[in-house]
């Protein structure tokens, strides 16, 4: 299993001894007979919370088995529908219960429904992190509760999530499915506690803020975070707009960013994610890029023909030391190409220059050659 | 009980010291029959623990210059209560509520000893904790006395970033270095190494690591721990040892790369082993030692031919094998540790109990990570010339200590008197209001043994086990012994050291 580069010790070693497979057969005919149930209840329509045992056990066995999760969710639905159509009196203890929650007892039921459920899925999630139909699940069960149930029990839901899913990236802070279910229940919990007042960027709910310094904690305890600067990038937009910031507000919020990452480049110029992110930082200056929204306000040709001069005078300095590092010479050519397009005239770099960087390039990396041919024409050099 | 007299056995082990412990471990399961004799009236051996009244019993019996036990690693003991000269708020605890080690000894993730003790089954048993932050103190070079500074020591590329301390420059370099020290026992950089392996590390780090500040080399030496002075700690020892620390680092969680085992570090690890082994049919008797160990020249049959040691009190009993360390062992096979009069080498030693739980120096692991129980302190001494103190710090956490309190373990290959002004500067620097107190303090000297000879049987029947270093790591070394006399024992061909399957009945939880 991937565990990005930190080693596990083995869990067990291979016993292929008479007795283990003896024991392993046993288990494959039970698993067989488990699912065949499972499946032949279902189809004879069997809703029951013992058909929903069964698919406990086949799940906990085989949580990869999407199927059986779709069946599950048959169930839950079925037995949803029909405790909130219900017609009879909830007894004493699920009146009182409900009362306390502060919910009419049908909805309470499906609350406890769903809460147990969730509570299901947590050891499978720890020993499965990386399993799509466990995430998926998850997301079913909130989003039934943020269908059937009132704003203020759904958003504890989502919350506890919150909490759910920033254990999960502590654990593994570069589990691609943790990001981006963080990005849904912080979505999520902002629409709930806006309480419908439609305005995103103001409101109780707004976590644009938190969410933002919680980048800067994940980049701290790992540089190499490719989702963490990503997401970042994602939020700085609606942070700015959130902040209300002026023109100077912006150009210090831009220049920070760009020591931090500078910082982060001197450190370990090896690390491809930080050069993603510094691109993205330069692409937001670029009129032309419409998928990075500018950062600066306003953002013309005067802004981004200053910061590349700026930053192509500060990777050339990163050069010193890391003479073998081909990220330096391939954002040196990129920013150089952009420059000579923006300001034809302007002197911050030379023809010559370029042609030394591709040279380098090519001795440290012969193998992508026909890429840097590529560049070479597409430059003109 | 009944006597041992005229009783016969496999093997035979003195000292219930860790090398003897992990041997009866791995060999607890084999159907030997095993007597473990220790002649102290405690285990552990010279890596016991003691509470503070065992402590003073300890004191006496190895106090001065002790030459008349020549068989004793150590000497020189003596104990300062300090607490009593204090008004009154910070005092000692009940005597049983401390477990101060003898031998502390910081234990890598990467060491050959913990997947030992998972397939021994035995780490069930054991709870081990991180030892998370380095720290340096360093002197200025002027040799006026130092200002006390205490700084973290960064153990990684995360720490490098975060690091104020270091400007751009700075940062490059250091990560240039530790590049170069995560692969520099790869084939492309073997050239590299051949070429610096002599040099002092300070003087590499200058001259081709573009490090000129002095406060960049201390951390590094930190990490690699000598007990020689800076310009005698060459890049070929250096390099792996500080290979080794990042190397280990996350492996059992993100922030640290050492743990130390709870309630009383290795000598915990040894009385888990000798419990194994008494359930394996293992005999324990403490208060007895070997005295005399003899062969019989003509020997006619199997029996006739087995060793006859003599036990204190008289009792003679016959082996197959006799093992244990070199202190334990009759002088008839043993030469004895060189008197202790002469310039023999020890390592200055000394506990302080200190009246905080200076929790400055044991911030968690990582972001939402442990809480470490063990701290390290490089303490540099004034003039290049004097080897550097090490101070194992250990919070109370590691059940050494009531809460409130900590246990310092400082430890210099020079003059003891250094030790005391060391642990003075560490309890400044902490930035604490009141400064805090040393409550007691035992100091002690530890000796090397002369080089014997690893695993030799230096007469049939006899193996002797290497005594631990007086060093503060855990080296592969005592493991890698063990399992050589584990094979004399068992024959060449055996298999499965240290590996077993859990005992039915017993609950093993995951």
């Amino acid at each position: 299993m991937q565990s990005h580069g930190i080693p596990r010790v083995a869990a067990t070693t291979l016993d292929k001894s008479e007795q283990a497979r003896n024991k392993e057969r046993k288990q494959i005919i039970q698993y067989q007979a488990l699912e065949r149930d499972v499946v032949d209840r279902v189809k004879a329509k069997d809703y029951s919370d013992t058909t929903f045992q069964l698919t406990s056990q086949l799940l906990t066995q085989n949580p990869e088995y999407y199927t059986i999760w779709n069946y599950r969710r048959l169930v839950l639905q079925h037995v949803s529908a029909r405790e909130l159509a219900a017609d009879e009196e909830p007894s004493e203890q699920d009146a009182a219960a409900a009362n306390k929650a502060g919910l009419p007892p049908a909805q309470h039921e499906v609350l406890l429904l769903i809460k147990e459920d969730l509570q299901f899925l947590i050891p499978l999630l720890k020993q499965y992190p990386k399993c799509y139909w466990i995430w998926n699940h998850r997301s079913w069960l909130l989003g039934t509760a943020t269908k059937h149930l009132p704003a203020h029990s759904a958003v504890t839901l989502w919350q506890a999530e919150l909490g759910l899913v920033s254990k999960m990236l502590g654990l593994d802070s570069r589990n691609f499915h943790g990001w981006g279910y963080r990005r849904e229940v912080v979505l999520a919990i902002e629409r709930l506690s806006s309480n419908g007042d439609g305005e995103k960027g103001s409101g109780s709910g707004n976590m644009v803020e938190s969410e933002y310094a919680y980048t800067t904690k994940m980049i701290q305890s790992n540089l190499s975070n490719f989702s963490a600067w990503h997401y970042r990038s994602q939020l700085i937009p609606r942070l700015l707009s959130s902040r209300s910031a002026d023109t100077n507000a912006r150009q210090e919020f831009l220049n920070a960013e760009f020591e931090l990452i500078t910082r982060a480049l001197y450190t370990d110029p090896y690390d491809q994610s930080l050069w993603f992110y510094h691109q993205y930082l330069m692409a937001t200056l670029n009129p032309a890029n419409a998928q990075a929204l500018p950062v600066l306000e306003p953002c013309g040709r005067v802004e981004h023909a200053r910061y590349l001069e700026r930053e192509i005078g500060s990777v050339r300095e990163m050069l010193e030391g890391a003479e073998d590092c081909k990220y330096i010479y391939q954002a040196l050519l990129e920013y150089s190409g952009r420059y000579l397009e923006v300001e034809a005239e302007g002197g911050e770099v030379a023809l010559g220059e370029m042609r030394g960087w591709l040279r380098e390039l090519r001795g440290i990396d012969p193998l992508r050659e026909g890429r840097w041919r590529d560049l070479e024409r597409k430059m003109g050099l | 009980m009944d006597s041992l007299d005229n009783t016969s056995w496999d093997v035979v082990v003195t000292g219930t010291g860790l090398p003897q412990s992990l041997l009866v471990l791995s060999l607890s399961r084999s159907g030997k029959q095993i007597l473990h004799i220790d002649r102290n009236d405690y285990y552990g051996g010279d890596e016991a623990v003691l509470s503070l009244s065992e402590a003073e019993q300890w004191v006496k019996n190895h106090g001065g210059d002790a030459s008349e036990r020549a068989d004793s690693t150590y000497s020189h003991a003596t104990i300062s209560h300090l607490d009593a000269q204090e008004g009154g708020a910070k005092k000692l605890g009940f005597a049983r509520a401390y477990s101060l080690a003898l031998a502390p000894h910081l234990v890598y993730a990467r060491s050959n000893l913990l997947p030992a003790v998972v397939s021994s089954r035995t780490h069930s048993q054991l709870e081990f904790q991180a030892v998370g932050s380095w720290f340096t103190i360093t002197a200025p070079p002027d040799g006026s006395p130092p200002r006390s500074r205490l700084t973290r020591v960064p153990s990684g590329r995360e720490d490098v970033f975060r690091d104020d301390s270091l400007d751009l420059r700075a940062k490059r370099s250091l990560m240039k270095f530790l590049r170069f020290v995560a692969s520099y026992d790869e084939e492309n950089e073997q050239q590299r190494m051949e070429q610096l392996k002599s040099l002092p590390l300070s003087v590499a780090l200058k001259q081709h690591f573009g490090m000129n500040s002095t406060t960049a080399v201390a951390p590094l030496l930190a990490l690699a721990l000598p007990t020689v002075s800076e310009i005698e700690t060459t890049v070929e020892f250096a390099v792996p040892k500080i290979a080794r620390h990042l190397r280990s680092i996350g492996i059992f969680g993100p922030g640290f790369s050492a743990v130390l085992p709870k309630w009383g570090g290795l000598a915990e690890i040894a009385q888990v082993a000798c419990r194994a082994c008494a359930v394996g049919g293992g005999v324990y008797v403490l208060g007895k030692g070997v005295m005399n160990a003899t062969r019989a020249e003509d020997a006619e049959d199997a029996e006739d031919s087995k060793l006859r040691l003599e036990l204190t009190g008289g009792e003679k009993v016959t082996a197959q094998w006799l093992v244990g360390c070199p202190p334990d062992l009759p002088h008839t096979i043993s030469t004895p540790i060189p008197s202790q009069a002469s310039s023999a080498e020890y390592m200055a030693k000394n506990i302080s109990i200190v009246s905080s739980p200076l929790t400055s120096l044991f911030p968690p692991t990582a972001e939402g990570g442990v809480i470490p129980a063990g701290a390290v302190i490089w303490v540099e001494v004034a003039g290049s010339s004097s080897p550097s103190v090490r101070i194992l710090v250990h919070s109370s956490e590691s059940g050494e200590c009531p809460a409130g309190q900590c246990v310092l373990y400082a430890s210099l290959r020079g003059d003891p008197s250094i030790l005391d002004t060391a642990v003075q500067h560490l309890l400044e620097s902490v930035g604490e209001q009141p400064t805090p107190k040393v409550l007691w303090r035992m100091q002690y000297r530890h000796y090397t043994e002369t080089e014997q000879p690893r695993g030799t049987t230096t007469s049939e029947g006899v193996v002797m086990l290497q005594s631990l270093s007086t060093d503060i790591v855990l080296e592969d070394d005592v493991l890698t012994d063990v399992e050589e006399a584990w094979r004399k024992i068992m024959g060449e061909r055996a298999e499965g050291f240290m590996k077993f399957e859990s005992r039915e009945g017993v609950e093993e939880d995951e």
